[in-house]
Order: structure tokens, then sequence, then C-alpha cells
């Protein structure tokens, strides 16, 4: 099993119980009943209750409160105050009848020996399960020792009612004296003679609780030391363990209590005093409800509370790791019931699970691995990742790539700016290499893509000969230390090549004494990749005050700085949850908000956020109101790119592609930016439909319209010649291949196909 | 483009008419009744359909 799949089975501390559920004799599941009593639903809270404790007002009355010293909020305000609200269920609660349940006798006759509190619980639960149940006790009255420490109106009247509806034999002043002659007429017995009772000598002496003591005998309760509420807890424990024997013949004692292993993070909890009782020491309703509000509904939630994909799914690892697997390993042939594909797709990787998770856990990661499997075995859709891999291909092919050392002096850097950075702004790379070459001689630079979206799609293979590429020549160049202009190149690398060092050009930057433009309130978010690089986190905001900059850090910032929704190249799989997550981001502050990867910085312009790049106020350019290129646009800016530094640097003309020139309104350009068209497609289209001449005729507008495929996708144009090129009037695609057309076109019989 | 106009396959210069189509996404094939021309079967997809049904169809795929 891959590490992390194992260690979210094994060490997610989500399942694990509350301190308070984990104090309490019943385990009782106090999470689930404070709410109840929080919306005053007091009925339900105790129907709750009395499914846990069986007796309700005695438990109730007797609770030692062992989960008061484990409370987490008796450090703010004190403990929640929960036998006083479990007393509030008890008092308002309006429907006390115990339910009535219609069904059939089971086999199975079980006798009880003693009729404590012990003795009471383990028959009720029996009866309540429609076992043949008979209760000895030695003297005339039930209750054993309760009668010398509650009032006999309390537990009497509980007892009375809980047994209301059951049938059960009471055999009063009947002392057993003899185990052997009861065994032979019962299935089972449980022994709870209460303290100093009869032990039949049946040994477990150092037995702590309900314990199994012979062939169907089992033994508990006071006798063996416990106290009356725990006693109650012994007396259904045992009822388990009976009806654990008699459908299945094992004989078993009680489970030792592992402590719970929860950890809990208490970053944000407010103090809160404890809700003051009435004179009586008894809460109102209302009381009760505002004192409730007071639990923290303690659960180890670190992960869910930072990751907004866990928190927009409301999914915790544990049960995305079942999701997960049950996809990568469907249990139908025909591969139905698949139903986390898209939600492997949807997550940003960005790691910030593992970064808060006390166990360490990133969930990034597994899902990283999750999505190789599935391309491994071709069950990931395509189109998810189709786009992201093609614009990698374009950033790394001889239209945009480019490598520059220069010939006068050693190379001792090498800036790598990302494909990105040039695609968003050919400013940001020209400007800084200019920049760099003139203070640092020695700097080379390469044009290239560091191989992120193949990782995050689960190409491995792609990936591994991205990076032995990168690594080659970084050895043939006598291994210069890297400046970035991208903070998830630089994250990629530190993973893959951690042998290769590198700091970012803003780091650089800052060396250089470079000051920044302009000045005002900013918010400054930082980019999840470089929540690794403290220097870096501190650099930028040095650079920022030292400037006149007043900067706002954002709840979730530097190391613990969340994804601006880039990460994983999601938006494809999943457009709601994208949209969601970037309106979430850009609304966390009113500010604008100064960036320092290109990619939150379009993401976030692309939204209508007021934001900046570090490079913008580096070189004095762009403004906070500037959206970014369109994604045909990036294309033509990275060959810009390159375009401009061979003009610069070699004195060399590249040589241009020979397109056809379209020409669109402003409108078809947002669609086709939208719909995440290209142009180089529509130029594929129309130079195939112009070629094969297949395409149709509008009469009317004089109007041709046609398709061909662009990697997978099918694209449609409706085009008309205009000038040298062609006029688009409107574009777009499906994923859907369209079959048999070669039949029809009589290329091929069906047969074929 | 609307999408009742008569379109005209530009080969074979003959409107096109309603007949079965087939399509295919991540080894599942299906078929419908789309314009096409009568003589080579050259096939036309309304944008509402890719938009629409088939936008549907491909979703409801992925998540299978």
């Amino acid at each position: 099993m891959d590490d992390m799949k194992r260690r979210i089975r094994c060490d997610c501390l989500e399942k694990e119980a509350a301190p308070c559920v984990s104090a309490c004799p019943f385990h009782f599941d106090i999470r689930e009943f404070i709410p109840r009593v929080e919306r005053g639903a007091f009925n339900l809270a105790y129907r709750f209750y009395t499914n846990a404790v069986a007796f309700p007002r005695i438990v109730a009355a007797l609770c030692d409160e062992r989960c008061r010293e484990k409370c987490p909020r008796g450090e703010s305000g004190g403990a929640v105050e929960l036998k006083r609200l479990e007393q509030a269920a008890v008092a308002y609660a309006t429907r006390t009848a115990p339910n009535s349940y219609n069904m059939p006798a089971k086999d199975g006759r079980i006798a009880v020996i003693g009729g404590g509190v012990s003795g009471l619980a383990c028959a009720l639960r029996l009866a309540n399960k429609k076992y043949d149940v008979t209760l000895y006790e030695k003297e005339s009255r039930i209750g054993g020792h309760l009668w010398d420490i509650l009032s006999p109106d309390i537990f009497m009247k509980d007892i009375e009612e809980q047994f209301s509806r059951e049938k059960y034999r009471l055999l009063t002043d009947c002392e057993v004296t003899e185990l052997e002659e009861i065994k032979k007429e019962y299935d089972a017995v449980y022994v709870a003679t209460g303290k100093g009772g009869e032990r039949f000598g049946l040994g477990c002496e150092g037995a702590e609780d309900v314990a199994a003591a012979g062939e169907g005998i089992f033994i508990g309760g006071s006798l063996l030391g416990a106290a009356a509420v725990e006693a109650i807890a012994h007396g259904l424990r045992a009822s388990a363990l009976i009806e654990g024997y008699i459908k299945t013949g094992n004989m078993k004692s009680a489970e030792p209590h592992t402590p719970t292993k929860i950890k809990l993070n208490l970053n944000g909890v407010e103090a809160r005093e404890s809700v003051p009782p009435q004179p009586d020491g008894a809460y109102t309703k209302e009381e009760a409800m505002a004192e409730a509000a007071r639990c923290l509904k303690c659960r180890c939630d670190s992960c869910i509370r930072a990751c907004d994909m866990m928190a927009y799914f409301q999914k915790f690892p544990k049960l995305i790791e079942e999701e997960v697997h049950i996809t990568i390993n469907p249990g139908t042939l025909d591969g139905n019931g698949t139903v986390a594909t898209r939600l492997i797709s949807t997550c940003n990787q960005c790691g910030l699970c593992g970064k808060v998770c006390p166990e360490e856990i990133d969930v990034g990661k597994f899902m990283r691995d999750s999505h190789r499997a599935m391309r491994e075995k071709n069950a990931m859709p395509w189109a998810f990742h189709e786009f992201w891999l093609r614009d990698m291909e374009f950033a790394r092919s001889d239209r945009a790539a480019f490598f520059y050392a220069p010939p006068s002096e050693p190379t001792r850097y090498l800036f790598f700016p990302g494909c990105q950075m040039g695609g968003s702004n050919p400013e940001y790379v020209l400007r800084s290499y200019r920049l760099l070459r003139e203070r640092l001689p020695g700097t080379a630079i390469r044009l290239d893509c560091c191989g992120a979206p193949a990782l995050w799609s689960g190409d491995v293979k792609i990936y591994e000969k991205i990076c032995e590429e990168t690594a080659e020549l970084w050895r043939k160049l006598g291994e210069p230390e890297f400046i970035f202009g991208c903070p998830t190149c630089r994250e990629m690398m530190r993973e893959a090549l951690p042998q290769i060092k590198g700091r970012m050009a803003g780091d650089i930057f800052r060396e250089l004494g470079v000051k920044l433009s302009g000045g005002g309130e900013i918010a400054l978010f930082d980019p999840c990749a470089a929540r690794n690089f403290p220097e870096t986190l501190q650099n930028v905001r040095d650079m920022l005050t030292e400037s006149g900059y007043s900067v706002r850090e954002l709840e979730y910032g530097k190391e613990l700085a969340k994804c601006c929704s880039w990460g994983g190249q999601m938006s494809i799989a999943n457009p709601p949850y994208a949209k969601w997550l970037v309106d979430k981001r850009i609304s966390e502050k009113p500010l604008p908000y100064l960036v320092y990867c290109t990619n939150c910085r379009d993401i976030f312009a692309e939204a209508g956020k007021p934001v900046r790049h570090l490079f913008d106020l580096v070189f004095d350019i762009g403004g906070w109101e500037d959206r970014p290129p369109t994604y045909s646009k990036r294309r033509r800016n990275r060959e810009l790119v390159k375009e401009s530094l061979m003009k610069e640097l070699l004195n060399e003309d590249m040589p241009r592609e020979k397109l056809a020139a379209l020409t669109m309104s402003e409108e078809t350009e947002a669609k086709l930016h939208r719909e995440k068209i290209l142009e180089d497609d529509l130029a594929a289209v129309i130079a195939f439909c112009e070629k094969t001449g297949r395409k149709l005729l509008d009469p009317e507008s004089g109007h041709y319209t046609g398709y061909c495929e662009t990697g997978n996708m099918t694209c449609w144009v409706e085009y008309s010649p205009e000038g040298e090129g062609y006029r688009v009037h409107n574009a777009y695609s499906h994923r859907m291949k369209i079959e048999l057309e070669e039949v029809w076109h009589g290329r091929k019989q069906k047969a074929d196909v | 483009m609307e999408e009742n106009k008569k379109l005209m396959c530009n080969r074979c210069g003959v409107e096109l008419e309603m007949h079965k189509a087939y399509f295919s996404y991540l080894d599942h094939s299906f078929n419908t009744e789309v314009q096409r021309c009568p003589s080579c079967g050259q096939v036309f997809i309304p944008e509402s359909l890719a938009k629409g049904k088939m936008t549907q169809v491909e979703v409801s795929i992925e998540d299978k």
C-alpha cells in the first residue's frame, strides 16, 4: 500500500473519540447529544441519552462527570456542564415513555443474578431485544445499593418506566447459592451480585470491566468494584457480550478501553464562561441551550478547517481515501461506482492539509499518487488535463522554448522564469533578464516548463523526462544556481531535483537593493508554492515595507498559504468548485492583493480583483485593474518573449509560422477564452476545412461551418473569408468524438471501423 | 448560428437531412439523429446540441 494511503487509513485521527466521550463509562456520543440540546430538541436529546445509558434519571443524578476534567473548554471558560445538560434533557422531555417494538421472541434464556443497577441494566437491554430473561434478587426489593444513595422516587420511577413495555421474570427473595443449577437451566448467566456479593468461586479478582468467567458466565458491576453509574455501563456491555455469545458461541470479556488519541487544534477558540444555573442547580431550557452552545464538539479537524476542497465537499481524508480506493479499484467489471474520478482531479495538490495535520498526512500527495494510478489505468478522462498538457507542449516547443548563455563568461546563474510568466506579461521576463544580466554577469536564461502540468495530471513519465532534461542542462552548464520566476517551478524542483539550488528572482532583486514603485495599503497573498521558503516570505515583506507599503496579512499566509486555485489545474474538471474557490480567495480581504506568482495574479485579475505582481512594482508596469491576457494571447506572448530575446541577444529573427489571419469580435474572443478554445485551433480547423472542402454553407449568410479534431477535442468554427484571412463568427467544441464518418464517406466499410 | 437554418454541404451541393450519426466518448458509444449530408455524410452539430445534451452526457460519463 502506498505510504500516504496507509497513513490515512492508520494514522488519521478524525474518527478518534472526543475527550469527553473517551472518558465516559458509556462512551456516550456527546457530540451528537449536544446539538439536540442546543436547538431545544429535549425529547430527541432524552431519547438519545436513554439509548446510551438505559436509566436516564439514575445516571443523570449519580454521574461522577469523568468528562469534566477532560473537556478542553475547561481552559477557556470552564468545562461544559454536561451533567446539568443531561438533567435538563430528563427534566424537559415531554415524551419519556419507552418505545415498544413488536419483535418476535428470540431464542436464548438468560439468568441475571442480582437486582441492582448492573443486573437491571443487563436485563433491560436483553428484554428490549426479546430474549427470555429471569432476574434473581435475594432481597424483597430490586435496586440494590441505590436505596442507600438515591431517592426511590427517582430510581424506582426510572426502573419502572424503562421496563414498562418489556416482559421479564423477576424472582425476589430468591437467593442463588449454587451456580451449577442455574447454568443447567439457562444459556447464559450474568453475575452482578453487587459490592461484596457472592462470586460463586468464579475468580476474576483483578477484572475492572465485564469479564467472561466460564462457559456462558459473565461477571461485572459493583461486584468488581464499579460505582453505580459504571455498574450500569457494565450491565449494558454484559448484555452485548451475552448476545454475542448466544449468537456465535464465542466467550469474550469486554475489550480494554483504549484512550482517545485525538489531537485538537484549539486556535481561535474564544473564552466563554459557563452559564450559571438557577439556585436549585438546574438549568432552564434557555440556559441549557446556551450552555450546550459552548461545547466545542471536539474532533480532529485541522485539515477540513484549512482545506477548502474538504470543506466544500464535506469529506474528511478517510472518506476521500475510501472513495478514491473504490474509484481506482472498481468492484464491477464495467467500472461503475467510480465516484471520485472528478474529486481526484479537483484537488489543488497544494499540501496545506499535510502542513496543518498533527500527523502530517498530506492528502494532496495521496491525490497525486491516485491521479497517477488512474492515468496508468487510462481511467482518468483526458478532457480534465488535455488543455494544459497541450499548453505545456507548446511552451516546450520551438515556438516558445529558448536557451541562451552569455558566451564571454562562465554560467553562474540560470534564470528560469517558467512557462506562465512570459505568457502573462512578456515584460516580466524581458526586463528581469536585462536586470539580471546587467547586475549578475554570467546569468543564462532558459524558457521552458518545469513539468508541473504533467505531474499534476499523473503523467509521471513525461514529468520525469522533463526533470531529466532540466538536470542535464544544469549539469552541462556547470551546476549554476537557478533564479526562478515562478514559485511553482521552484517547489517542483525542490521535490524532484533537490540537488539544484536556487532562489526566487524577487530574493535576488532584494539583494540587489531594487526599490519598488508606488505605495499604500495592500494585502499580501503568498503563493502556496512559497510555503517552504521562509526567506522568500520574509524578503517580499521586507521589500514592500521598505518601499513604503503597509502590508496586511491574510488569515492563511506564509507557511500556511492557500492555493489561489491554479494548483492541480483543476478548473476544467470542476468549474463550479473552481469559481467558488476563487471567489472565496478574493473575498478574504477587501484590499488590493499583492502577489508574487503570475498564476495567482492572473486568476485573481480574471475574477476582477485589484491585484499586481511584485514585478509590476519592480519595473513600474501594469495597473491594479489590468485584466490578464486570453489563452490565445498568452501563446503570442510566449512567442514574443522568444522573438525579443532572439533579436536582443542573438540578433536573429524568429521564423514566423504561416497561419491564416483571423479576425473576430471582442465578444467572440472573450467566449473563446472562457471555453478554452485557442485561435491556433481555429486556424487548424479552417485550414482543414479549406483543404478538404469538408464544410457546410449557409446560403443566407454565406458563412461556412466545419470542424476537425484538435487533440481529442472536436472543434467547430463558423467563418467566412475576409481579405487575406478569415472572419470567425462563432466557435464551440465538444469532447465526444464523431464516429463512422469514414463509412458515410465511402472510404471504409462499417466492418473495417 | 440559428439551429433551424438550412445548410448545404459544400462538396455535394445538397441540403442536410436528419440522419443517424455515431458518437463515442471514454469507451462509451451512442447514436442520435443529427443533420447530415445525405450524399457524403458530413455532419453538423449545432452549438445548442454541443453545449446542451452532449455536455450533459459527457459529464455523466466522466462521473460514471
